[in-house]
């Protein structure tokens, strides 16, 4: 083998290496949640000995095929492979990025140090916070400079007072700024585009990826349709023997009973009553929730969708066969960018006649709890689930939030929570919605 | 057969490939893996089966997957009725034991596609096509198949493979298969191909065809391919139909007119069609992609 000769070939400059190698590889691919075993590693090995190691794209599809099971799987293999094989040039271009990447973040923050001062002190903030300063777009720090240039005469005045309400502001900015940078999906964007969009957050999408998104709604409702329908099948067995079946199927084989039909068990009927927060901020995860329950077939028989923001309107069923159709429907409704309340939503909905909850419906909420009177809603709640059979709550925010939103730990006690701000928790959830 | 002579032979099959599918082919034959082949519907997935059938010179075994599909359907069933028939005639026969021993042998199995292509005296290709379709139980029942080369009938015993298969499954990832099948293949995703893949489909399937048209219709073929609106993506299949019909109508331009007249073999679902004409009043005066020089484009 002969290794290293070109830019492009892989470093391995001793044969003897290469099953050490490999397993290393293995075990990091196992720790980036592949299931690699023993037999893969083998593979690869193998397959290395027969193709050989001068053709740097060859190894990695060779490498990809035994190891990546899935076009997901795929995502990973590529990620780790590119850091993992390294070429004398990538490595060098490598280093000389992270030299020049560390001078610019080492920059940034000797200039947030020189423009984060107040009364000629610089402020306390620790090298992470300034280096988001570093990153935040010019407007962004104009901003937080003119905030504090308004306030740095009061500052004189009463110094503990303003210097910690300055820093409190910035601090709070910061911090904002960091969320919306992880919530954008820096990690995954650089991935398969499809792939990224799976686990980015719903409410972030550009209008002109609602279309990609949509079409990857479609193609996972059909997946989910497929396993649902799977799984209805095999529930079907009810243990009593067809009689009428087994004798009809033993004319084929000139009357002998050779196969033995059975009965189906009865499903029992199960009725959706969606609730559908459409206040400002929700609007796109609710379209995009709805959008998904209603492409399955197998979650229930019948679902009855309900719009609320301060009152509550039943949508009709034409006004949710597209997006457009949904959204001129929310906007005539008038419970578009209104506040929410969701307390008396549900009580409107226990009040209605002919009664829409009982024993056989599942409430299905879609809603980031944020709302008014929350001791209401609390008690709308608990109302709610005595009358209905289960509830089940959607909400868009991440879990790790919900700790610091009274609502959303009141509500969460009271009934099932699932957190999915993602078309990938969506599926998650929709996906549980059968077993519910 | 290594890399460069499984190139030499998909070259003789005329068949257009690129060096990703050429490598996994030559990995999945190496080391004698199942090959799991993923992609939408119209890639190309069932095609490469019968690609490597030719290029192996092997014989093509297909098993069509289906909701319900069973053993009786995909490994062996006995033929009851010869069976009935058998014991009716032997029915004056005192050795009982034989005659019942007699009617579980050969003679009595009808083979079904699995079950041939491990008893072929001479390696096949076994194609497992649209596994997604089938049900899991399914799916389990195959695995002793792929990992071991071998079956197990309860009246006669385990039957080892006589010759190896190649076996290719191809799934539309309709519902998302086992993790134990998985694991047991090579696996290959495959998407549309680009413009210039499809192009070199279109000459070397339709070498007759003018090549300005073909270079029109593959063109208009990528612009609807990544049109979102466009819900059932063309397939290699009908880029090739409507390239043969539109040359067989005589057409020698892609111009609105000739699209609006043929989008039939393209687009087969009334939605698109209203998206196609939607993208027309829109501007797009045709998906020629402005290549044709002797209309307006507006």
């Amino acid at each position: 083998m002969h290794a290293a000769e070109t830019a492009g070939n892989i470093l391995m400059d001793n044969p003897q290496v290469y099953p050490e190698k490999v397993s290393a590889f293995s075990r990091m691919l196992r720790l980036e949640g592949l299931p690699v075993g023993p037999k893969e590693t083998e593979d690869a090995c193998r397959i290395l000995l027969v193709m050989g190691l001068t053709n740097r794209e060859t190894v990695k599809t060779a490498l990809r095929t035994v190891f990546a099971k899935s076009r997901e799987e795929q995502g990973i293999f590529d990620r780790c492979f590119d850091s993992f094989f390294l070429s004398e040039e990538a490595m060098r271009q490598q280093a000389q990025a992270q030299m020049e990447r560390e001078q610019e973040m080492a920059q940034g923050r000797e200039q947030a140090q020189r423009d984060l001062n107040l009364n000629g002190q610089p402020m306390e903030l620790t090298d992470g916070q300034r280096e988001i300063y570093a990153v935040m777009s010019e407007e962004m720090r104009q901003k937080l400079r003119d905030f504090k240039d308004r306030f740095q005469e009061s500052a004189a005045r009463n110094p503990d007072l303003y210097n910690n309400f300055i820093h409190s502001v910035f601090t709070k900015t910061l911090l904002e700024q960091q969320m919306k940078m992880e919530d954008a999906g820096v990690n995954c964007a650089g991935l398969d585009p499809e792939l990224g969009l799976m686990y980015r957050d719903i409410s972030q999408f550009k209008d002109t990826e609602i279309p990609k998104a949509i079409s990857i709604i479609e193609n996972i409702a059909q997946q989910i349709n497929g396993e649902l329908s799977a799984k209805k099948k095999n529930r079907g067995r009810s243990g009593a023997l067809d009689f009428r079946k087994t004798i009809r199927k033993g004319l084929e084989t000139g009357g002998s009973l050779y196969r033995l039909k059975y009965k189906k068990k009865r499903q029992k009927k199960k009725h959706l009553v969606i609730l559908c927060d459409v206040s400002g901020s929700m609007v796109q995860f609710s379209e995009f929730a709805l959008r998904f329950i209603q492409s399955l077939n197998h979650v229930a028989e019948s679902s009855k969708v309900y719009l609320f923001s301060e009152a509550m309107v039943e949508a009709d069923a034409f006004s949710l066969q597209n997006m457009d159709l949904f959204r001129n429907f929310v906007k005539e409704s008038g419970a578009y960018g209104r506040g929410t309340d969701l307390g008396a939503a549900l009580m409107d909905l226990i009040q209605a006649k002919p009664p829409a909850l009982n024993d056989s419906t599942t409430l299905l909420i879609l809603s980031d709890t944020k709302t008014v009177d929350q001791a209401g809603a609390i008690q709308a709640l608990r109302e709610a689930k005595r009358l209905a059979g289960r509830v089940l709550w959607l909400n868009p925010l991440p879990e790790s939030r919900w700790q610091y939103l009274k609502g959303a730990s009141a509500f969460s006690q009271i009934c099932t929570m699932i957190s999915c701000s993602t078309l990938h928790d969506l599926a998650s959830a929709c996906r549980s919605l059968s077993n519910f | 057969m290594n890399l460069a002579e499984l190139k030499n032979k998909m070259d003789q099959a005329h068949y257009i490939y690129d060096d990703t599918l050429a490598t996994v082919l030559a990995v999945a034959l190496e080391l004698g893996r199942p090959l799991l082949i993923e992609g939408a519907a119209g890639v190309g997935k069932t095609e490469i089966a019968k690609v490597m059938a030719s290029a192996l010179d092997r014989d093509l075994v297909r098993l069509q997957c289906y909701e319900g599909l069973d053993e009786s359907k995909a490994l062996y069933e006995w033929n009851y009725q010869k069976q009935l028939l058998s014991i009716q005639v032997n029915m004056a026969s005192q050795d009982r034991e034989s005659l019942t021993q007699s009617l579980f042998t050969d003679a009595y199995l009808l083979e079904r596609p699995l079950l041939k292509s491990i008893r072929s005296e001479k390696p096949v290709v076994l194609l497992i096509d649209e596994i997604d379709k089938a049900d899991e139980e399914f799916e389990a029942f195959l695995l002793e198949l792929l990992s071991e080369m071998q079956v197990t009938i309860p009246e006669v015993g385990t039957i080892r493979a006589k010759t190896i298969p190649f076996v290719i499954l191809t799934s539309n990832r309709a519902r998302p298969l086992s993790e134990a099948l998985r694991r047991r293949c090579a696996y290959l995703y495959i998407q549309y191909p680009d413009m210039e893949k499809e192009l070199a489909i279109l000459r070397a399937k339709l070498p007759h065809v003018d090549d300005r048209l073909c270079a029109q219709v593959a063109l208009a073929v990528q612009k609807l391919r990544s049109n979102e609106t466009i819900l059932k993506k063309p397939s290699i299949a009908e880029t090739l139909d409507w390239a043969a019909a539109l040359d067989a109508l005589g057409i020698r331009e892609l111009t609105p007119d000739a699209l609006r007249s043929t989008a039939g073999f393209i687009l087969k679902n009334s939605e698109d069609l209203a998206a196609l004409q939607e993208m027309e009043e829109e501007g797009h005066h045709c998906a020629c992609g402005g290549n044709c020089g002797e209309h307006s484009h507006g």
